[in-house]
């Protein structure tokens, strides 16, 4: 049994999942219907476009771009088509891939399999890392260690990844041959992209914490707990870490709903199939539906990582209730 | 009554606090809490009255710090014990309750798991039995359906409920001097005397030594056995209550009593202290008290009051004043 639900008024995180639920359905409709506007941003006829992705260099034949037009239901009256269109999304249709011609959903929860694999490896390698080192640095808050951190954590926010990763591909792939220095075929794969994924989230994730840790340490109730016999790290360990911790959260849930969307630059260089790789190459090839597709389920993942940041804040801290208002 | 042969539960002797090395915030503080005995030390804001019960656990904030003198708690000597002996004093021999109770209380942790830390801590007790336990001493504190109060979250308790709390966990290992500083003051009045008397029947049933810190003088009166009076850092005037409540020496103490409100209030007037007492880093040559003391000797210019510090005159058995123009 969660602990803070004997806190709450029966039907309170029923209620506030329901309210998040009828934001998820509305935001997506919304999102929806931009990603449903964007073949007609770049190209002013999708159908032409959609032959042009497939042959590149054919002369268009007009005569077959206007039986594709009529094929796809493009000839329909725009709002008509969003809401077929609308229809089959929430069905989890999200059509084929140009490029590919098989379903696109199917090979984008291929892709945020692999993206979030990648993305929670990182980002919990970096709570390993950040948790108790933002605390060391609380506690010797201005001494020597403390600007050792900040200034490591400064570099890792300044390191580009296209920079960091090729290097470590060269060090420990090519020259010591430790590690694989591409694909995804299991964990070893996964040890070089997520180092280099884990630096800036680790540095932010650092620096939150300790911030919050200082606050923490001056807290009435760590120096009661203290008074009562504990030592100082008993108390932080007690009393610290748990009210200390609550701002890293929030911070986690941004990077991970950042993460999830995949890193680009990581998943191409590193060959990985995640998010990043299939949105970059969509783009490179003009697979529309691929976009649309990964854009509605990016901005859908989002809304629910935050739902479950808030609930999960909820559980660690008894005096914000779901609803988001504190006593 | 406490026989004076038995060793004091506390024994503070020349006690310096100071920030960094430089500012002294407390200088030369005597201190002895008898077994069984309730001692008030009483001063403005600013006395340096919580600094001096912090210095008491060795958990001065830094760069406050214990620069001379030695604090002896139930034979263990404060000033000079490793962090581990320091550790098993704190909430094992001494509990102390604090000023702003809610603030107290981890925000995030049961209530009843606060109260039974100690036990778990020094008793050896299993998580489970020191909850049990905690139940049992909320009950005895006075907090109604202590069960389920035990698992509540300390915003979900009013100010005295949170006292009562803190109260339950600092007398949970059975301690023998409790520090309570400020115990009421941010505390409604009815609750005050509810709080008040909840620590008087403690003392009377576990023979608990008690320090009360406190600028309200009606609770001294109240509470106390003996009253030291502090001024800016200093000790000014000690003795047992009766006589420094009626034939207070210092003209501070007279001061502090003429404010208070318990005194009939005959002109309807309220009395205060002119001037403000000086911050710690400002260094007063003298008598501390003398640029804002009424006698007519601090009055006068180029008295002693002004040049040298007075030392402690004995006035009655056990009735030590720190001032020029009392006569012993």
């Amino acid at each position: 049994m969660l602990a803070w639900r004997a806190n709450l008024p029966a039907g309170a995180m029923e209620r506030f999942l329901l309210k998040r639920a009828i934001v998820l359905v509305v935001t997506l409709t919304l999102v929806s219907f931009l990603a449903f506007l964007v073949p007609w941003l770049g190209d002013a006829d999708p159908a032409r476009a959609i032959i042009r992705s497939r042959v590149a260099d054919l002369a268009l034949d007009s005569a077959a771009v206007e039986a594709l037009r009529i094929r796809l239901g493009l000839d329909q009256p725009l709002l008509h088509q969003f809401f077929a269109w609308l229809g089959r999304v929430f069905q989890g249709d999200l059509g084929l891939s140009f490029t590919s011609r098989l379903p696109v959903a199917d090979q984008i929860l291929r892709a945020i399999g692999v993206s979030a694999t990648l993305a929670l490896s990182a980002l919990f390698l970096a709570l390993a890392i950040a948790l108790p080192v933002g605390t060391l640095a609380a506690v010797h808050q201005g001494r020597r260690f403390d600007g050792i951190v900040t200034f490591i954590a400064q570099g890792f926010v300044s390191i580009p990844e296209y920079w960091l990763a090729p290097v470590l591909v060269l060090l420990f792939a090519v020259e010591l041959g430790w590690l694989p220095s591409a694909g995804w075929s299991g964990f070893e794969t996964l040890i070089l992209p997520a180092a280099v994924l884990c630096l800036r989230p680790l540095a932010y994730f650092s620096q939150v914490m300790r911030a919050s840790m200082i606050d923490v340490l001056h807290a009435n109730y760590i120096l009661a707990a203290r008074s009562r016999g504990l030592g100082l790290a008993g108390a932080l360990v007690r009393h610290g870490l748990r009210n200390g911790i609550q701002p890293v959260l929030t911070v986690f849930a941004l990077w991970l709903a950042g993460l999830l969307g995949g890193s680009v630059v990581v998943e191409v260089i590193f060959a990985i199939p995640g998010m990043g790789r299939l949105i970059y190459s969509a783009v490179i090839n003009n697979d529309m539906p691929m976009l649309q597709g990964s854009i509605i389920c990016i901005v859908g993942l989002a809304i629910i990582i935050n739902t479950a940041a808030d609930v999960l804040y909820g559980v660690l801290n008894p005096t914000v209730t779901v609803s988001g208002d504190a006593r | 009554m406490t026989t004076l042969d038995e060793a004091p539960c506390l024994k503070v002797e020349n006690l310096d606090i100071s920030i960094g090395d430089a500012i002294a915030v407390a200088r030369g503080i005597n201190l002895e809490v008898r077994r069984g005995e309730t001692v008030a030390l009483v001063g403005e804001s600013g006395s340096g009255k919580t600094v001096t019960a912090l210095s008491l656990i060795d958990l001065l904030p830094p760069p406050l710090r214990v620069t001379r003198g030695t604090i002896t708690i139930c034979g263990e000597t404060i000033t000079e014990a490793t962090p581990d002996a320091l550790n098993h004093v704190r909430g094992n021999r001494v509990g102390m309750v604090f000023q702003q109770p809610s603030s107290m209380l981890d925000p995030s942790c049961r209530v009843g798991r606060q109260v039974g830390e100690a036990l778990q801590l020094h008793k050896g007790a299993s998580r489970g039995e020191a909850f049990e336990r905690a139940v049992e001493l909320l009950r005895e504190v006075g907090i109604p359906e202590a069960p389920r109060r035990a698992r509540s979250f300390a915003h979900q308790l009013s100010g005295g409920m949170a006292q009562r709390v803190m109260i339950a966990a600092a007398l949970s290992s059975d301690p023998d001097l409790l520090i309570a500083d400020e115990p009421t003051t941010a505390l409604d009045v009815t609750v005050q005397a509810q709080i008040l008397g909840l620590l008087e029947r403690e003392r009377r049933q576990r023979t608990l030594s008690i320090l009360l810190i406190t600028h309200d003088l009606s609770i001294v009166s109240a509470m106390a056995d003996r009253v030291v009076v502090m001024y800016a850092g200093g000790i000014v005037e000690e003795g047992p209550v009766e006589t420094i409540m009626r034939a207070p020496q210092h003209p501070y103490t007279k001061a502090l009593i003429d404010c208070s409100l318990m005194r009939e209030a005959g002109s309807g007037d309220l009395e205060s202290i002119p001037g403000t007492i000086p911050p710690p880093n400002r260094s007063i040559p003298g008598c501390r008290f003398h640029p804002r003391c009424p006698h007519a000797l601090a009055r006068r210019t180029g008295s002693v009051c002004a040049s040298s510090e007075p030392e402690a005159t004995r006035t009655a058995e056990g009735h030590l004043v720190h001032c020029w123009a009392v006569e012993p």
